[in-house]
């Protein structure tokens, strides 16, 4: 795995870097909550709405696999719809190659489709199921490079079987989607995305729904192609475990929130949230000499509707200051002795971590 | 069915069900005991018969599915020769089911507490209303659910909460097994540590018995303390917790342990196990792991099937179907 | 986000590999063994319904009579012998027709005496066939009348008396009456009946209906109005209503309000009662018909396809389309549509049957077809006046109607459970 670049995490890079693929900058996202008619009679205030992304910022580099991991609820879904801009932000913008999402015409927008794609944790859901899998790959293709000849195109999604390693190719190119089975689908959904040669794919659990014996198998296929096609990836998972295998970076989310980022290596093994530490102590482990011994956060994710104030974790947090975690809404801030390192929490992170590290001589 | 550390016994096992594309056996031939007080963790991926057997030990109705051969003992009762309304009565008195997802055993326009009291009430009618509400309020508090919270209806509640009011009944009558089919596979990580942790109160505090069904190893590494491992419709291995996944026997268990990722920093790289599971209505020959197998016999295994034994030298506990582990694979082949 | 697990995920069932080698004809035959009831079900009702199809086009293969010929006796009840007025003569008198009985100037008698009895139906067969000559003698310039004296007697016995003593130089009478009491008159003979000479008896399998007509063969033309009504308004309902629910469902916002506000109301309208409000205004023909039932059934076709498009938009698929760039046409067109018509083909057999009912009842009323259409509908709401004593004028276009609506019904009920993938591999 390559080492990622030195640079500024989640703010703008140094000049001399290259512009990163993707750069997301104080995205929201709000869904307003569906109110009934007479409800909306009687309450004439603000409409509540579900937070489900409530300013995230970070960055995409090129060739990286970027994680971004948190529980149910949590907007990790979200974010990666927003950055392909399949969702329009409430607020924010997205920029992709240095152009802004938002200010694209819709023309422009889908041709830029042909960069970026991504890959859903259903593969069954995701195909159509009145459509071969010879049709399902090509139809990219149609849409993007229609002056291709029916043979050439035909071509290429059997180069794209093979390189998914459905093999032989012409055997599966007519065949429907339910009746291959589940890793072979999550392949074809690979395949459909492969096939305009993008360079962003955004991967939204991709091998949840497999089981065990055929995930390993779908991730080093992912890994490989990522090589052969210079890819970047988006790696969506709620399984920190996996996303140990192939994350260069990774984000934490909590409540629409990112509130832990940086190198894999450096946010595994030195945590610097209180919900990074406790996301990581939850994972079952699969050896039983080494059973969880750590007490987990009391209570439950409070709603996306009316998020706790200050620090978002503060009712949870063992270390939370009264006076201070539920009156401060703490920023992405860098952590000490690390490199790339950001966390957002006004303890461990930031110039208050930084005085108690070094107390002044 | 003499020995009374063994609550729960299953002989030789066969749950058939009927397909369009003819019967099969989605439990084959499976013999197993249950011990008093443990967790036992039974693990296989989906399609390999877990959750058949796990309903099947409850004599449920699933689908077209039918027990056509073998034996269920429990605590010295022959559950085969109880009739359908003995076996309700003993089904939530003292048989107790959770399964992966809670909200379709609730009742979603019965508040939790009504629920609660209304089966205590079914299965001990001596009890009066306002001791079944107390029983029902104290429990729940104890699962770590606030009191007032019973009133509430289930869709009001998180899947974590739902799952402890899953456990709630079974507790609520004294159950003696708990069988747990994907109890966490629906929850986040942190929910599904706090109901591990709840799960392993339990059993010291109730002197629960639980089966365990899951696919995750993880989950079973973490509470179980024996381990039994499902490959198409057939028992591969069981033993010790420590045991087997310190030193499986079974290839199968062998490399199902490898691609479990690890979140441990210091772990080595996935495995990759080659092939997908079989398709049960033709399983292959032989041992059903073969044509997966990279240790494949090619004289033995693709043709007979292995015995479920203890191999020379292993715990008392220990019991694996794979040819590796016989003195003398090639004997028993000819000569069988 | 954690997902339930799939349990049991079939990689490729044997069957459906097997089935996809084999031909078409073969695969539908096979198939019987996976679907078993369901499959039956099908197969007898889409026999059923080719049949009624087979008879709406070649009615004349299958009819013994035209739909509007009179040709029988009134009121024939099914399987009896036509009742026909008889011309009964002295078997020595020479007459053999009632055309002999025709007098000239030298005639002894200028109108010849016939007897029938009081009251009885023949009297009325025997003047209109009697003018019915008159008039050809008359236009043969022959000089030649056929007037009759009509004598009436009070029961068979005297008439038929009177022609024995030659009193009367015929009689006629309903050949029933005739075979009852002709053992006591053994001189008399019947040589013809003055039907006109257009039925032989035994062809009416069904009877006949109060104006005479064959109520089979009415019945067998019937079926054409019938499948033309039930086919083309449900064939028009969906024309209509398959793009208005795929686009207000797709679309969404306010063309969707307006139009599902605008389709539910004229669903929520008495259906039958909005069918007679059209055609009275659209005035009576087989396409008013077509027209007003039409209308009533496209709120069905927008709805279930509006529904199924909002769950099929949400499908991950659709998705999916819109992430690779594909154009709202286009996605409605490839990813939407394909997954929305097969619950469309299940309600279009329904709704056939549907149709023909409401067809059927507006006739009943009277509306829509003109009066003398052979319809099912205008048949039993002529046969209902005679009721009492003509039951068969109404049992058997109610029953045609229960077996056009059986075979349909039967045929969608039967589609639903094949093709409805949830209910499917169970």
């Amino acid at each position: 795995m390559p080492e990622t670049r030195v640079g500024h995490a989640a703010g703008t890079a140094p000049a001399e870097e290259p512009t990163p693929l993707v750069e997301v900058r104080g995205v929201k996202k709000h869904f307003p909550l569906q109110t009934g008619f007479l409800a909306s009679l009687f309450n004439r205030g603000e409409t509540p709405a579900v937070r489900a992304v409530d300013g995230v910022d970070f960055e995409i580099r090129r060739g990286e696999v970027f994680g971004l991991a948190g529980e149910s609820g949590s907007g990790k879904s979200t974010v990666g719809r927003l950055v392909l801009n399949l969702l329009e932000p409430t607020e924010g913008t997205v920029l992709f190659d240095g152009m802004d999402l938002s200010k694209l015409s819709e023309d422009e927008m889908r041709r830029l489709r042909s960069r970026m794609q991504i890959i859903f944790q259903d593969p069954l859901a995701s195909l159509n199921p009145r459509m071969t899998i010879g049709e399902a790959i090509a139809h990219p293709l149609e849409i993007h490079e229609p002056e291709l000849s029916e043979g050439q195109r035909r071509r290429r999604v059997l180069e794209m079987l093979e390189a998914v390693g459905m093999n032989p190719p012409t055997s599966y190119a007519d065949k429907y989607p339910h009746q291959i089975s589940g890793g072979q689908r999550q392949r074809i959904v690979i395949a459909r995305a492969l096939v305009t040669r993008p360079e962003l794919i955004v991967a939204d659990e991709p091998i949840a729904m497999a089981d065990v014996s055929v995930r390993s198998a779908l991730l080093d296929l992912m890994m490989r192609l990522k090589e052969e096609f210079d890819l970047t990836y988006l790696f969506i998972t709620h399984d920190l475990a996996t996303a140990k295998y192939v994350c260069d970076r990774i984000a934490i989310m909590y409540l629409g929130r990112i509130v832990e980022v940086g190198p894999l290596k450096s946010v595994y093994g030195a945590p610097a949230h209180p919900y990074t530490q406790a996301l990581l102590d939850a994972v079952p482990v699969p050896d039983p000499r080494h059973r969880r011994t750590q007490p987990m956060p009391r209570g439950e994710i409070p709603s996306p509707i009316d998020p706790p104030s200050g620090c978002r974790f503060h009712p949870r947090c063992p270390i939370a200051q009264m006076g201070l975690c539920d009156v401060e809404d703490p920023q992405l801030m860098e952590v000490p002795e690390s490199d790339n390192h950001l966390a957002a929490c006004l303890l461990r992170a930031g110039p208050r971590a930084f005085r108690e590290q070094t107390p002044p001589v | 069915m003499a020995n009374p550390d063994i609550l729960y016994s299953i002989r030789n096992l066969t749950v058939e069900y009927q397909t369009r594309h003819g019967v099969v056996k989605g439990v084959d031939d499976v013999s197993l005991d249950i011990r008093r007080g443990e967790i036992l963790g039974l693990v296989g991926e989906s399609g390999s018969g877990k959750s058949t057997l796990g309903k099947a030990m409850m004599r449920l109705r699933n689908g077209s599915a039918r027990i056509t051969a073998g034996e269920l003992w429990f605590d010295g009762q022959d559950l085969m020769k109880l009739s359908e309304r003995q076996m309700r009565d003993l089904r939530g008195s003292r048989l107790g089911m959770v399964f992966q997802d809670p909200m379709t055993s609730l009742n979603p326009v019965q508040r939790i507490v009504e629920h609660l009291t209304e089966t205590m009430l079914t299965h001990e009618p001596e009890w009066t209303e306002e001791e079944a509400r107390e029983r029902a309020e104290n429990l729940v508090e104890r699962l770590g659910i606030r009191r007032e919270r019973v009133k509430d209806y289930p869709h009001q509640m998180s899947g974590g909460m739902r799952q402890r009011v899953m456990i709630a009944l079974a507790l609520a009558l004294n159950c003696d097994l708990v069988i747990a089919d994907e109890p966490t596979t629906s929850l986040d990580v942190i929910v599904e540590a706090k109901f591990l942790d709840l799960l392993k109160e339990l059993r010291d505090e109730f002197n629960l018995t639980i089966l365990l069904i899951t696919h995750n190893i993880g989950v079973v590494a973490e509470v179980a303390d024996r381990v039994a491992v499902m490959y198409a419709a057939k028992l591969a291995e069981i033993g010790n917790v420590n045991d087997v996944f310190e030193k499986p026997l079974h290839p199968y268990t062998e490399g199902l342990l490898k691609s479990v990722p690890n979140i441990e920093l210091d772990s080595g790289a996935l495995y990759k196990m080659q092939g997908s599971p079989p398709d049960l209505s033709s399983p292959p020959s032989g041992c059903r792991f073969h044509p997966r197998c990279p240790y494949m016999m090619e004289e033995v295994c693709p043709v007979y099937e292995p015995p479920f034994e203890r191999p020379e030298g292993a715990s008392e506990d220990c019991r694996v179907a794979c040819w590796l582990h016989h003195p003398h694979p090639q004997k028993v082949a000819i000569g069988a | 986000m954690n997902l339930p697990l799939q349990e049991q995920e079939t990689p490729v069932p044997q069957w459906e590999e097997e089935l996809a080698k084999v031909g078409f004809v073969r695969r539908l035959l096979r198939a019987r063994k996976w679907y078993g009831a369901d499959w039956w079900f099908v197969a007898i009702s889409s026999v059923m319904v080719l049949g009624f199809i087979v008879v709406a086009l070649f009615p004349q293969w299958f009819a013994p009579y035209g739909p509007h010929e009179q040709v029988g006796p009134r009121f024939l009840a099914p399987g009896d012998q036509p009742d026909l007025p008889l011309l009964i003569v002295r078997a020595d008198s020479g007459f053999t027709s009632l055309e002999d009985l025709a007098t000239g100037p030298d005639s002894e008698v200028s109108r010849p005496p016939i007897a029938v009895v009081r009251g009885a139906p023949t009297a009325g067969s025997l003047r209109e066939q009697a003018a019915l000559i008159d008039d050809e003698l008359q236009d043969a310039d022959t000089g030649m009348r056929l007037r009759p004296n009509i004598q009436r007697f009070d029961t068979v016995e005297e008439v038929l008396q009177s022609v024995q003593d030659g009193e009367s130089f015929a009689a006629v009478m309903s050949s029933v009456q005739f075979e009852e009491v002709a053992d006591q008159f053994p001189d008399l003979e019947a040589p013809t009946d003055i039907s006109g000479g257009v039925a032989s008896a035994g062809d009416f399998t069904l009877g006949t209906n109060q104006i005479g007509q064959d109520v089979l063969s009415r019945l067998i033309w019937g079926t054409r109005i019938a499948l033309i009504i039930g086919f083309s308004s449900s064939l028009v309902a969906l024309f209509l209503g398959v793009p208005l629910g795929l686009v207000a469902g797709y679309a969404g916002g306010k063309v969707d309000r307006i139009m599902t506000v605008f389709m539910d109301s004229l669903y929520a309208f008495p259906g039958l009662i909005l069918a007679i409000a059209i055609t009275a205004v659209l005035g009576p023909s087989v396409l008013n018909v077509i027209i007003a039932i039409a209308v009533l059934y496209i709120p069905t076709y927008y709805r279930i396809v509006r529904g199924q498009t909002l769950s099929v938009k949400q499908e991950v698929y659709v998705e999916a389309a819109r992430s690779i760039g594909a154009k709202a046409g286009t996605i409605l067109r490839r990813y939407i549509y394909p997954n929305v018509i097969p619950s469309v083909s299940i309600i279009f057999s329904v709704n056939i049957a549907d149709a023909i009912i409401t067809g059927a009842g507006l006739s009943f009323l009277g509306l829509g077809l003109p009066p003398s259409t052979a319809d099912w509908g205008i048949d039993i709401a002529r046969g209902q006046e005679f009721i009492q004593n003509a039951w068969w004028l109404v049992t058997f276009p109610g029953l045609a109607i229960m077996l056009v609506v059986l075979a349909f019904t039967m045929l969608g009920e039967g589609l639903t459970e094949i093709l409805n993938p949830k209910l499917r591999d169970r």
